[in-house]
C-alpha cells in the first residue's frame, strides 16, 4: 500500500516550484485542474453510479416503476440486518476473504520469489504461469473444478477422488483452495515487481557486511517489501469479496452464502429488490474500506523511492540440488492452477455428453469446429470482445497514466483517497456497477438524452469496461510512478521541458513496461468480464462472456467450453503478440545490464518476465 | 512534437471508433430463450424488418435489466417464460396490453386457449411443465419415482430450482401447494428438500448438471430441458407425478412505450405462423422442445406431450407469492 506513497522534500519542491510557463492544454489542466480531472473521473466512471443504487437503502422508492418518490425510509437496511442470512454471508465473505489473502500472498509471494531470484531450471516458461493463470476467468476455473470434483465428476470417474474428498471440498476448504490458485497471480505480480524495482544494491552491501541471506530478506528486503504485501493482501481480499464467479458456482453449491451472491439473487427478478442489492453492497464496500483505512493508519511511514534508473538487476540464488525441489513446487502449482483445471475443460470442449464421462464413443469435434467457424455467433462475439477489449485497455492505461502523472504531484491526500477508491471500487461487484451505469445512463434526465455515451450502445458498455478497470490500471501505474526518484523529471523541468514533453518522453519510457503491463491486464481481463457485459449488453450483439454465460446457463457447456478455449487462446496470443516485442525491445539482457548498469534503465513493472 | 501528436492521434482515433453510431433497427427484442435468435432471423429474412435480440442471460437477468430500465424501457418485445411476471410488469404499466385481435387471428389449441391470460398482458406462443428427471444410472427402473410423494425416498440426493430465481419454479411451487395442499405439502417439501446445497439452484442447467454429475439422483426440472438432454443422448428420463403437472406458458409481451408497434404486430404474426413455428423448433437446446398449442403443429420427436395437467389458480399463485417464495428460501436455500 504505503508503496504508493510519498511525502518527500522534493516532491513538495516539484509541486510548487515554478517552471517555465506550460506548454498545450493538458499542462493547463495539469496546473489549475489535476486534482479536479481526477476527481471528476471517478465521480462520473465510478461515484455517481455507484451513489444511485446505494442510495436506495435509505430511498427505496427512488426508481419504483410506479409512483416513484423520495422518502427516506431505514426499512431496507432493518430488514437486511435483521436477516440472518444475510449477516451469515458478511461472516462468510469475511472468513473467505481473510483466508483467502493470507493463503494467497503467502503462495504469489513464495513464487515471485522462486521465479525472480532463484536459478531454478525452467525459469522462463515458468514464470509464463501467472499470466496463463489470470488469463483464465474465475467461472470458468470454478467450473472446471466442479467438473472434476463432483461426484461423478471426471476425477471421481477415474478412481482418483475418494468420497471423503469430494464433500469437504464444496465448502470453505475448496472455496480457499480454488480462490487461491486462481489469484496467486495478482500477488505474485505485486511482488514480484516489488521485487524488480528493489534491485540488488542494499542486498548486496548487506551481504558484504556479513549478514546471512535469512537475514537479508528479514531485515532489509521484507521490510522493504512490506507495502507491496499488504497491497497484495488488500488486493487479493477485495477481489475475493467481489468475486461472482466462485460465488455462484462453488460457493452456491456449498450452500456457503456470500454478500456477491446475496446481491445477485436480490437483482434477478421483476421487479428488482434494489435496497436489499444497495444494502448489501454498502456493506461489501464497508467491509474493504475498513481494511484499507486500517492499513493507512497502522503504517503511516514515508515510502522508499528505489528507481533511480541505476538499479541493477538482482543477483540470482543458487540453490544447489534444491533448485530442483523449488523446480517441483512451481511445477505442483502450475499443474493444479493451470494444467488441470483446462484440461477439464477441454475434454468437455472435446465431448457430447457429461454423463457419460471420457470414453472414446463419447468424444467429438463438433463444439470446437462450431466455435472456429466464420460467421458463427459464437465467433462474432468472440471478435467483438477481442475489439472491445483492445479498445478499453488503450483508453483505460492512457486515462490511468494521465492521472498517475497528476496525482504524482498532488498532495498525499489526494494519493490515499485516490487509492482508497481505486481499491475500494476493485470490491464492487461488476453487477452493481451495471446496475448504476443503467440507472445513470438511462434514467437519469440529462444523461439519458446524451448521444454519446449511449445505454444500449457499445460505447456505454466500454466506459463500463474502463470503470471496472482503471482502479487496477492506476494501481499497477502509480506505484511505477511513485518509484520513479524524483530528479529525473525535476531536471527536465528545470531545462523548461512542459508537462506533456515530460510526461511522454521521460516519465512513459522509464514506466513503459509498467504501462504496457496495465494494458495487457486490462485487456485480458476485459475480454471475459462478465457482470457489466450482462447489464450493458449492446444491441449489435453479445460480447463472448455473455454467449459463454449464456451457453452454460443453457446447459450446452460443451459449445460455452470451446468458445472459452478459443477466447483465451486468442487473448493469450493477441497479449504475447504486444509483449515480446516490446519487452525485446525495451528490456536489456541481464548480462548487458550488467556491464554499463548506468545507461541501461531497467525500471517498471516487470511482472515476473 | 510528433510524440505527443501521435499519443492524441490514437486517442482521438479511439473515441471516433467508439462513437460508431448504432444503425436503428425496426424491433429491440429482449428474451431469454433458446430459439429467439433462430426465429428473429427467420422473420427479418421473411418481412426485411431489421431485429436487435438482446439476450443478457437467465430470465432472471433479463427481468433484472427491464426492471433497472423502468419507466424508460428500451425494448419493443420482451419474450420469457412464466405468466405471473408478465402479470406483474403489466400492472407496472411497462407492458401493454396484447390488442385482442391478436388473439383472433391465431388457431390455438384447447390448451393453448386455456394459457390466454384476462388481462392479455402475454400472448402465449408455447408451453412446457415441469417433471422429475432421473438419472438412469444411479437410479433403477424398478425404483423410478412416481409421484411427488414419492422423492421422499431421495431425500438428500434431490435437486431444485429456489423459485425467488426462478419463474417456472415458482409456477410448480404453487401448483405443488394447489395439488398436496398447503401444510401437507410444506411437511412432504421439508421431508425431501434435505440437501441446501442441492435445493437453491438458479437455473434448469444447474439442475440438469447436479442430475449428471451424480450430486443428485433427481432433479424437480422444466421438462423441456430433460427431452433436450435426451436427445443429446445424456443418461436421463422424464417421469410425470401421478398428481398432474401445471403448465408454463412461454409470454410475449410488448413494451409500454413500443414506438414500433406495426413491426410488433408483424412479429407476433409471425411467431403464430407455421414459419414461426417451425424456427421455433430449429436447434437442440432446452427451449425448442417446448410443447406447441397451435392447431397443426406438433413438437420435436422424442418429445412428450401427452401430459395430464392440473390449472394453476392464478389468484391464489399470485396473492401467496412474497410469502410462498420468501417460505422457500427461509426452509431451503438459506
Amino acid at each position: 500500500m504505503t508503496i504508493l506513497q510519498h511525502s518527500n522534500a522534493a516532491a513538495f519542491a516539484r509541486g510548487v516550484g515554478a517552471g517555465k510557463p506550460p506548454l498545450g492544454r493538458l499542462s493547463t489542466l495539469a496546473r489549475h485542474g489535476g486534482p479536479f480531472a481526477v476527481y471528476a473521473v471517478f465521480a462520473l466512471l465510478i461515484g455517481l453510479p455507484l451513489a444511485l443504487v446505494l442510495v436506495q437503502t435509505v430511498m427505496p422508492g427512488l426508481f419504483a416503476a410506479q409512483d416513484a418518490s423520495n422518502s427516506l425510509s431505514l426499512e431496507p437496511l432493518a430488514r437486511v440486518f435483521n436477516s440472518p442470512y444475510v449477516a451469515g454471508s458478511v461472516l462468510h465473505s469475511l472468513e473467505l476473504g481473510m483466508l483467502v489473502a493470507c493463503t494467497t500472498t503467502a503462495l504469489g509471494g513464495a513464487f515471485a520469489v522462486l521465479v525472480q531470484r532463484c536459478d531454478i531450471p525452467g525459469r522462463t516458461a515458468i514464470s509464463m504461469v501467472p499470466w496463463l493463470v489470470f488469463l483464465t476467468p474465475s467461472y470458468l476455473k470454478a467450473l472446471a473444478w466442479v467438473l472434476l470434483m463432483s461426484s461423478g465428476g471426471y476425477l471421481a470417474q477415474f478412481g482418483l477422488l475418494p468420497a471423503s474428498l469430494g464433500s469437504a471440498f464444496f465448502g470453505l476448504t475448496g472455496l480457499v483452495f480454488v480462490h487461491t490458485l486462481s489469484l496467486f497471480p495478482l500477488a505474485a505480480f505485486i511482488i514480484g515487481s516489488a521485487l524488480a524495482g528493489l534491485g540488488s544494491e542494499l542486498e548486496d552491501a548487506a551481504r558484504l557486511s556479513g549478514a546471512a541471506p535469512l537475514r537479508i530478506w528479514l531485515r532489509i528486503n521484507g521490510p522493504l517489501l512490506a507495502p507491496a504485501i499488504a497491497l497484495s493482501f488488500i488486493a487479493t481480499f477485495a477481489e475475493v469479496l467481489s468475486d461472482f464467479g466462485l460465488a455462484s458456482t462453488i460457493a452456491r453449491m456449498s450452500n456457503f452464502g456470500v454478500l456477491t451472491y446475496g446481491i445477485y439473487a436480490a437483482a434477478s427478478d421483476y421487479p428488482v429488490d434494489f435496497p436489499a442489492a444497495g444494502a448489501q453492497a454498502l456493506v461489501l464496500l464497508s467491509l474493504v474500506l475498513l481494511v484499507v483505512v486500517a492499513d493507512r493508519l497502522l503504517r503511516r511511514r514515508a515510502d522508499p523511492r528505489l528507481i533511480s534508473g541505476r538499479a541493477r538487476p538482482a543477483r540470482l540464488y543458487d540453490l544447489g540440488k534444491w533448485r530442483w525441489l523449488a523446480m517441483a513446487a512451481t511445477l505442483a502449482i502450475a499443474f493444479l492452477a493451470l494444467a488441470l483445471p483446462l484440461a477439464a475443460i477441454a475434454a468437455r470442449a472435446l465431448t457430447q455428453t457429461l454423463g457419460h464421462g471420457l470414453v472414446w464413443s463419447n468424444f467429438t469435434a463438433a463444439s470446437m469446429v462450431a466455435a472456429l467457424s466464420l460467421n458463427t455467433a459464437a465467433n462474432d462475439g468472440l471478435l467483438r470482445s477481442l475489439f472491445y477489449a483492445g479498445l478499453t485497455a488503450l483508453i483505460a492505461s492512457s486515462l490511468a497514466l494521465l492521472l498517475s502523472a497528476q496525482l504524482d504531484r498532488a498532495g498525499p491526500v489526494l494519493r490515499s483517497a485516490v487509492i482508497g477508491l481505486s481499491l475500494g471500487s476493485v470490491a464492487i461487484p461488476g453487477i452493481v456497477l451495471g446496475f448504476g451505469y443503467i440507472l445513470v445512463w438511462n434514467r437519469l434526465p440529462g444523461f439519458r438524452d446524451w448521444p454519446f455515451p449511449h445505454y444500449g450502445d457499445g460505447s456505454l458498455l466500454v466506459m463500463g469496461y474502463v470503470a471496472a478497470a482503471l482502479p487496477y490500471c492506476l494501481v499497477v501505474i502509480l506505484s511505477a510512478i511513485g518509484q520513479l526518484a524524483p530528479g529525473l523529471t525535476d531536471a527536465a523541468r528545470l531545462h523548461g521541458v512542459g508537462a506533456t514533453r515530460r510526461l511522454l518522453a521521460i516519465t512513459l519510457p522509464l514506466i513503459l513496461l509498467s504501462v504496457v503491463t496495465a494494458f495487457l491486464l486490462t485487456f485480458i481481463r476485459t475480454v471475459f468480464e462478465l457482470p457489466i457485459s450482462q447489464m450493458l449488453i449492446p444491441r449489435s450483439g453479445p460480447p463472448a462472456p455473455t454467449l459463454i454465460l449464456k451457453l452454460f446457463s443453457h446447459d450446452r457447456d460443451g459449445l460455452a467450453s470451446a468458445i472459452a478455449l478459443v477466447a483465451m487462446a486468442a487473448a493469450g496470443m493477441g497479449a504475447a503478440l504486444v509483449w515480446y516485442p516490446l519487452r525485446r525491445f525495451v528490456r536489456p539482457r541481464r548480462s548487458a545490464a550488467l556491464v554499463d548498469a548506468g545507461h541501461h534503465q531497467t525500471v517498471g513493472v516487470e511482472p515476473l518476465s | 512534437m510528433n510524440v505527443r501528436t501521435s499519443f492524441y492521434l490514437a486517442i482521438g482515433l479511439s473515441a471516433l471508433a467508439m462513437a460508431a453510431p448504432a444503425s436503428a433497427s425496426d424491433l429491440v427484442l429482449y428474451d431469454a430463450l433458446d430459439f429467439a435468435g433462430p426465429v428473429a432471423k427467420a422473420f427479418q429474412a421473411k418481412t426485411g424488418l431489421t431485429v436487435d435480440v438482446v439476450e443478457p442471460g437467465s430470465t432472471g437477468e433479463t427481468l433484472g435489466k427491464i426492471a433497472a430500465e423502468g419507466s424508460n424501457p428500451q425494448f419493443d418485445i420482451v419474450w420469457v417464460d412464466g405468466s405471473a411476471v408478465m402479470e406483474r410488469m403489466a400492472a407496472d404499466h411497462v407492458l401493454q396490453a396484447i390488442p385482442a385481435a391478436a388473439y383472433d387471428k391465431v388457431a390455438f389449441t384447447d390448451l393453448g386457449k386455456s394459457l390466454i391470460p384476462q388481462s392479455h398482458a402475454f400472448l402465449p406462443t408455447g408451453t412446457s411443465t415441469t417433471a422429475i428427471e432421473v438419472n438412469t444410472k444411479k437410479v433403477p427402473a424398478g425404483k423410478m419415482p412416481k409421484s411427488w410423494a414419492d422423492l421422499q425416498s431421495f431425500a438428500g440426493g434431490v435437486a431444485a430450482k429456489d423459485p425467488n430465481l426462478s419463474g417456472p419454479a415458482y409456477q410448480w411451487l404453487a401448483g405443488f401447494f394447489q395439488t398436496n395442499g398447503l401444510d401437507a405439502g410444506k411437511a412432504l417439501l421439508a421431508k425431501t428438500l434435505t440437501n441446501k446445497s442441492l435445493s437453491g439452484l438458479s437455473s434448469g442447467g444447474k439442475v440438469n448438471k447436479a442430475v449428471l454429475t451424480g450430486d443428485a439422483s433427481v432433479g424437480i426440472n422444466q421438462d423441456s430441458a430433460i427431452f433436450s438432454k435426451i436427445a443429446a443422448g445424456e443418461p436421463v428420463v422424464a417421469v410425470y407425478p401421478s398428481e398432474g403437472s401445471v403448465s408454463l406458458p412461454q409470454g410475449l409481451g410488448i413494451s409500454a412505450k413500443t414506438q414500433h408497434m406495426d413491426a410488433a404486430r408483424k412479429f407476433i404474426d409471425f411467431v403464430t405462423s407455421a414459419e414461426g413455428q417451425a424456427a421455433m423448433q430449429n436447434g437442440d437446446d432446452t427451449d425448442f422442445f417446448y410443447i406447441p398449442i397451435i392447431k397443426g403443429i406438433n413438437a420435436k420427436p422424442g418429445r412428450e406431450t401427452n401430459i395430464t395437467y392440473t390449472h394453476l389458480d392464478d389468484a391464489v399463485a399470485s396473492a401467496h407469492e412474497t410469502e410462498w417464495k420468501q417460505w422457500y428460501k427461509a426452509s431451503f436455500v438459506q
